[in-house]
């Protein structure tokens, strides 16, 4: 057991426990702090598997970014526990069951692709997830797709403000 | 390239146009101006002129088929914004934006048509989608427009989650996101499950982008519940494009028997219940405008035919079928939209009042229920047609043909409301030029049903 | 050693993407859906990730993609957060059950 095994198990197990505390907190305030945990988590692994860079990202825009939005969003409409929405218990069983069978069937064809079994990489080493290898080939070989995506921003924009503007 | 480029200047344009220009006619014309050069320009690159030279790195391959389709949907929306601009300016106060998005939405069109990276696809029907959401909620204070804005926003975010585990699963196992290496016949027969489950993915999440059943739910409320002008565009030219893309993705899986997963078999089942489910539930509508929501359901089941035949005569049929369809729903939409009453009731009538309406409306649904001497007959002709050239599963041209005479029936509601029963039939002042606009199309969509070849010869020149 | 099994990590994107999957289905409030919407999001990216380096360590493509999913899931929530805040000055709610005029 060598540490980034430790890690990377610990990781895991605290990704996958905010992330059912999210959809289990009755409070929203609650959920969206379980949810930072569960970005937190995740940018742990993106380090384990070499994306130093992402992992930034991944904190900044949606810990740093996204998630105060929708903290400010939830204080703006003042929603507590008590106001709450809930379903009905049997509509959350049926979906437990169905989303189960779902993910084992996923679980199993993953573990049984057979170019996938036995396929280990050294984690935590190598220099392919810094920005500037990154830079490099994001203004060569993607320019096309990000200058694209500004279109993206721009109508993102607009529409956020045509929708939220107060008329 | 040159559309792509075009239609995110003249989104901007049109922006800062809403700044200097306060009259929501000129806007109106300012778009117009936009469309036709954008037009020009596409049908420019269609014979090879380029404004701009960019390396796309493969991730794009401007072909026939994908500028011919751009041509289409460039040219459906110069006659959609001619034809119910005056509606687009009355939906709320921001006509400069819509007419933004609106070519916002041309750029995302016109990537999904040519694209050959899957990740050009997600971006593209991303800037597609988002738009969308915005016009779908843009009539701010009816609560049916805000909450149809939001169903669509959710139902897209998830099928595009779906559609970014397919792609990340494809990823796994060819190590690429070209679709040249999907089209790949060793990969297509199903070397790996990863690669088929990834594929999975991507027909669930393409079904809930052309609204086919079962993955249809959103489709009605959310084509009810938009403002009238944007549903026209939504069931139109929007998603004429998600079956180019469709039909793209699909290329490969369909031409070559996969000894895994019986492809053709998974869109029989897509194909019958789509054609079931549209055509039974607009039967017993009382709105025309939920009546055309489930008739596009219906209408994409036929054009699904195209993606499951997959041969040179199903890619015709699909440009065809875009053309038909969309001219065909845009000039049903505008006139519904002069309509005070949007049930059936509100149309008795109609043909005393005004017969140019009616005339012209006759022809649109006569286009789309596939009547001949229109456009909408051909095109289903080339759909079933493409089918019988495969040799299997001949029994679904006879379903298909079964369900297309149920839809007669309630396309006929809307004529026989016209013209045999007595009402006002009352509709919001008409503009001489609306009537032009609409015999126009009315002469378009005939002319194309005598002489299919006008558009499909663009294909070959 | 410092190895880990692929399957493993695709395991924890694969629960992250169910977990998400069933909180869009089951919860009512608005901004949960949101947050699940997230999720799915996210575990996508760690399997692009976890591809990348694994599979396919030659170019930097899943890194790629997932920047574009960072990005464009920003805009999407912005987008959705608009929308939201819309609905609730006219519905005072975001109850997605409240939310059925559509109903019929």
């Amino acid at each position: 057991m060598s540490i980034t095994v430790v890690l990377f198990w610990f990781l895991t197990a605290l990704a996958l426990l905010s992330a059912i505390m999210v959809l289990l907190s009755k409070n929203p305030v609650h959920s969206v702090l379980w949810l930072i945990v569960v970005f937190f988590a995740i940018s742990g692994h993106y380090i384990l598997l070499n994306a130093q860079f992402l992992a930034i990202v991944n904190l900044i825009v949606y810990a740093g970014a996204i998630m105060v939005l929708f903290l400010f969003v939830i204080m703006l409409m003042n929603l507590n526990a008590e106001t709450e929405p809930q379903k009905n218990t049997w509509l959350k069983l049926a979906g437990a069951i169905s989303g189960g069978s779902l993910l084992l069937i996923l679980v199993s064809v993953i573990r049984s692709a057979t170019d996938m079994t036995g396929r280990t990489a050294q984690v935590g080493e190598g220099n392919i997830g810094l920005i500037s290898n990154l830079g490099k080939a994001l203004f060569s070989e993607y320019v096309v797709p990000f200058e694209i995506s500004s279109v993206l921003f721009l109508s993102a924009m607009v529409g956020a403000v045509v929708i939220g503007k107060k008329d | 390239m040159n559309a792509i480029i075009l239609s995110a200047i003249l989104g901007v344009i049109m922006m800062f146009s809403g700044i200097w220009v306060n009259n929501k006619a000129t806007l109106r014309w300012i778009a117009l101006a936009g469309l036709l050069v954008l037009l020009i320009s596409n049908i420019a690159e269609m014979y090879g002129y380029r404004i701009w030279n960019v390396n796309v790195h493969n991730m794009l391959y401007f072909d026939r088929f994908g500028l011919l389709f751009n041509s289409v949907a460039i040219g459906s929306t110069f006659i959609f914004v001619a034809l119910s601009g005056s509606d687009i300016n009355r939906v709320g106060k921001y006509a400069a934006e819509y007419y933004t998005l609106i070519f916002f939405v041309l750029t995302g069109i016109t990537i999904i048509s040519v694209y050959t990276s899957l990740l050009m696809l997600f971006l593209g029907i991303e800037i597609m989608s988002i738009p969308l959401y915005i016009l779908t909620g843009s009539d701010k204070r009816n609560l049916k427009s805000n909450e149809a804005s939001l169903k669509y926003f959710l139902m897209g975010a998830f099928s595009t989650g779906l559609m970014l585990m397919g792609i990340t699963l494809i990823y796994g196992a060819t190590g690429s996101f070209s679709i040249e290496v999907l089209n790949n016949p060793a990969i297509a027969q199903g070397v790996s499950f990863l690669e088929i489950t990834g594929m999975l993915f991507l027909l669930v999440s393409m079904a809930f982008k052309v609204s086919a059943a079962p993955f249809h739910f959103w489709t009605p409320d959310v084509y009810d519940g938009a403002p009238g002008v944007f549903t026209s565009f939504m069931a139109t030219v929007v998603k004429a494009a998600a079956f180019i893309a469709f039909v793209k993705l699909f290329d490969a899986r369909m031409s070559y028997s996969s000894a895994v997963v019986d492809w053709k078999m998974l869109l029989c089942i897509l194909i019958i219940a789509t054609l079931l489910i549209g055509n039974i539930t607009a039967v017993f509508q009382q709105s025309v405008k939920r009546m055309l929501a489930y008739s596009s359901i219906a209408q994409a089941g036929f054009m699904l035919f195209a993606v499951f035949s997959m041969n040179e005569m199903a890619k015709e049929g699909i440009i065809f079928y875009a053309v038909s369809y969309s001219l065909a729903t845009i000039g049903v939409f505008a006139v519904l939209l002069k309509m005070k009453d949007f049930t059936f009731e509100g149309y008795n009538g109609l043909a005393k009042s005004q017969p140019v309406l009616a005339f012209a409306n006759t022809v649109f649904l006569l286009s789309l229920a596939g009547i001949p001497l229109t456009a909408g007959f051909f095109a289903k002709y080339f759909m079933l047609a493409s089918v019988i050239q495969t040799g299997h599963y001949l029994w679904m041209v006879i379903v298909a043909v079964l369900f297309a005479a149920v839809s007669v029936y309630y396309y006929f509601r809307v004529i026989q409301a016209m013209y045999f029963k007595t009402g006002e039939g009352e509709t919001e002042n008409i503009h001489p030029g609306f009537k032009t606009g609409l015999i126009i199309l009315t002469v378009i969509i005939i002319l194309l049903g005598v002489a299919p070849n006008l558009i499909i010869n663009f294909l070959y020149f | 050693m410092n190895t880990i099994p692929l399957t493993h990590i695709l395991f924890v994107s694969t629960a992250l993407f169910f977990i998400g999957m069933y909180g869009l289905f089951t919860r009512r409030n608005i901004i949960t859906m949101l947050m699940s919407i997230e999720l799915i999001l996210n575990s996508v990216n760690i399997n692009f990730i976890a591809f990348n380096k694994y599979l396919h360590p030659a170019n930097l493509d899943g890194v790629f993609f997932t920047i574009f999913i960072i990005a464009i899931a920003a805009a999407e929530a912005a987008v959705a957060i608009a929308i939201i805040i819309n609905l609730y000055r006219n519905h005072k709610s975001i109850d997605i059950e409240d939310a059925a005029e559509m109903k019929y």
